[in-house]
């Protein structure tokens, strides 16, 4: 377990060096991720203008509070997604309450996949996810990603779906566990 | 509760998908349980590899790297937590995660379940963070327009420097065309024949220019197109003096020429004039061979 036998891997060196002040760090974590955190809070909030500003957000506060970040308690790469995913939930929960109180509120377009800007190492990741994904259950697979790019809750997934709440906690729990038993091996350093 | 309660909210807690309640159980159990902590630890770390499940994006303006690297410089970092959670005791800190702090949690569950006043304030800074993301937007698209206005600008600024380009280069040469017309119609102007050496035998030309100003035309054909770093260069060939250089010119491809040149005081009566091969920049006296040469006047 992580919190036994903490391995240290380049994105928890980086981390470190970002709370020590050293500038060039946080630029090399933004090199590595940038591009796959952008995807992320594209696909959260479906506005490139919405998610280029949350990404500055998050590279801010990687800034700023680096020094939080203890690999004692879990991988750097998932400090920093949490992070992004976080803000990126806020972000759409503030839009969607806009959005409420004013129903003209602006919403680009979906954005179209441009030139995928992935590296080897990335994409060979998203290889290893999109192949995890396919060995689970669709109905699991669906709950899950509703909660992940969506920020919903148990009850309202259960909703959304239309399927009591016992049946929507066993599949995203069957779920979740098979995608950990599934990645453990294959992203442990990642 | 039992353990096995325990463990089977962890995964939805991995995904932030608990309800309030649970959550709240679930806090208070991480606080004790090792085992729990560790076991959240691992499946969030699954979760966060669904970051790469979302498609692959359009890649970002350099500027934006730049801009971010810029503000970071002007902002503060803050203290570490760690010390704060040794000098609390950090056996008995209730951490469930790096990022979700119990704080966190507190804060989400009471926007949760505010009351009239926090829900007041909340409309506060409801109001104000949407202020601010309207504000954020009609910035991020103003920026936009002006990239864009600025881009058609350079554009437009580049298509009429070129337009003016063109414009001058065809006044230049509707000038040249006139004064070679008046010069080849001029009755004062003088003409010499050039014919082709042993070098180029079929080669010819005509050197026509104004006695008074000496402003000359030279028009040649089928001369062989000049080797690479060469061209031809005309000379002025006076008696009692070492040949006066002219200008340098090349051919099309079919072996014409057309030069303008003006024709020294020197070189205008009783000369021989004459045209060398040379390197391309021209020399000071002639060190090739002859291609043309007017027989003397």
């Amino acid at each position: 377990m992580a919190e036994a036998a903490p391995q240290t891997s380049p994105d928890s060196e980086l981390l470190h060096a970002i709370a020590r002040g050293d500038e060039s760090a946080l630029a090399a974590l933004y090199d590595r991720y940038h591009s796959i955190l952008l995807g992320l809070l594209l696909r959260i909030l479906h506005s490139r203008v919405e998610a280029e500003d949350v990404l500055q957000e998050v590279f801010l506060q990687i800034w700023q509070r680096a020094a939080n970040f203890d690999e004692a308690r879990g991988r750097g790469f998932t400090w920093m997604v949490t992070l992004a995913r976080s803000r990126a939930i806020d972000r759409l929960r503030s839009l969607q309450s806009r959005q409420r109180a004013d129903d003209t509120a602006l919403r680009d377009a979906p954005e179209p996949v441009g030139d995928a800007s992935d590296d080897a190492y990335h994409a060979e990741q998203r290889e290893i996810v999109r192949a995890a994904l396919e060995e689970i259950p669709e109905e699991q697979r669906r709950a899950l990603l509703l909660a992940y790019f969506e920020g919903l809750t148990q009850s309202e997934i259960a909703a959304r779906l239309g399927q009591p709440l016992g049946t929507v906690k066993t599949r995203m729990r069957s779920g979740m566990t098979k995608l950990r038993d599934l990645l453990g091996e294959k992203m442990r350093l990642g | 509760m039992k353990h096995e309660d325990y463990t089977e909210m962890l995964a939805l807690a991995a995904l932030d998908a608990l309800d309030e309640g649970e959550q709240r159980t679930l806090d208070a159990h991480l606080a004790e349980c090792a085992d729990c902590r560790a076991e959240l630890n691992a499946l969030r770390d699954a979760a966060a590899s669904l970051v790469y499940a979302a498609a692959p994006v359009a890649p970002v303006a350099p500027e934006f790297r730049t801009r971010i690297l810029a503000r970071i410089k002007s902002q503060a970092q803050d203290a570490p937590l760690a010390s704060v959670a040794s000098s609390n005791g950090a056996a008995t800190l209730p951490t469930s995660s790096n990022v979700r702090s119990l704080d966190e949690f507190a804060a989400r569950r009471e926007a949760r379940t505010g009351t009239v006043s926090r829900r007041v304030a909340m409309f506060g800074a409801l109001a104000a963070s949407i202020a601010v993301a309207a504000l954020l937007i009609s910035l991020a698209l103003v920026w936009q327009r002006n990239n864009r206005l600025q881009r058609e600008l350079a554009r437009l600024a580049n298509t009429v420097n070129q337009t003016e380009q063109q414009l001058a280069q065809t006044r230049q040469e509707l000038a040249n065309t006139r004064a070679d017309r008046e010069l080849l119609a001029a009755p004062e102007a003088l003409t010499a024949t050039l014919a082709g050496t042993k070098m180029a035998e079929r080669a010819r030309a005509r050197l026509t220019f104004d006695e008074r100003t000496g402003r000359a035309m030279l028009v040649a054909a089928d001369l062989p197109p000049a080797p690479a770093g060469f061209a031809y260069q005309l000379w002025f060939i006076a008696e009692g003096r070492p040949p006066m250089p002219g200008k340098v010119f090349t051919t099309d491809q079919t072996g014409h020429a057309e030069m303008h040149d003006t024709v020294p005081p020197e070189g205008r009566h009783a000369a021989v004039y004459a045209v060398t091969l040379e390197p391309a920049s021209g020399m000071s006296a002639p060190t090739g061979e002859m291609y043309l040469k007017s027989s003397a006047s």
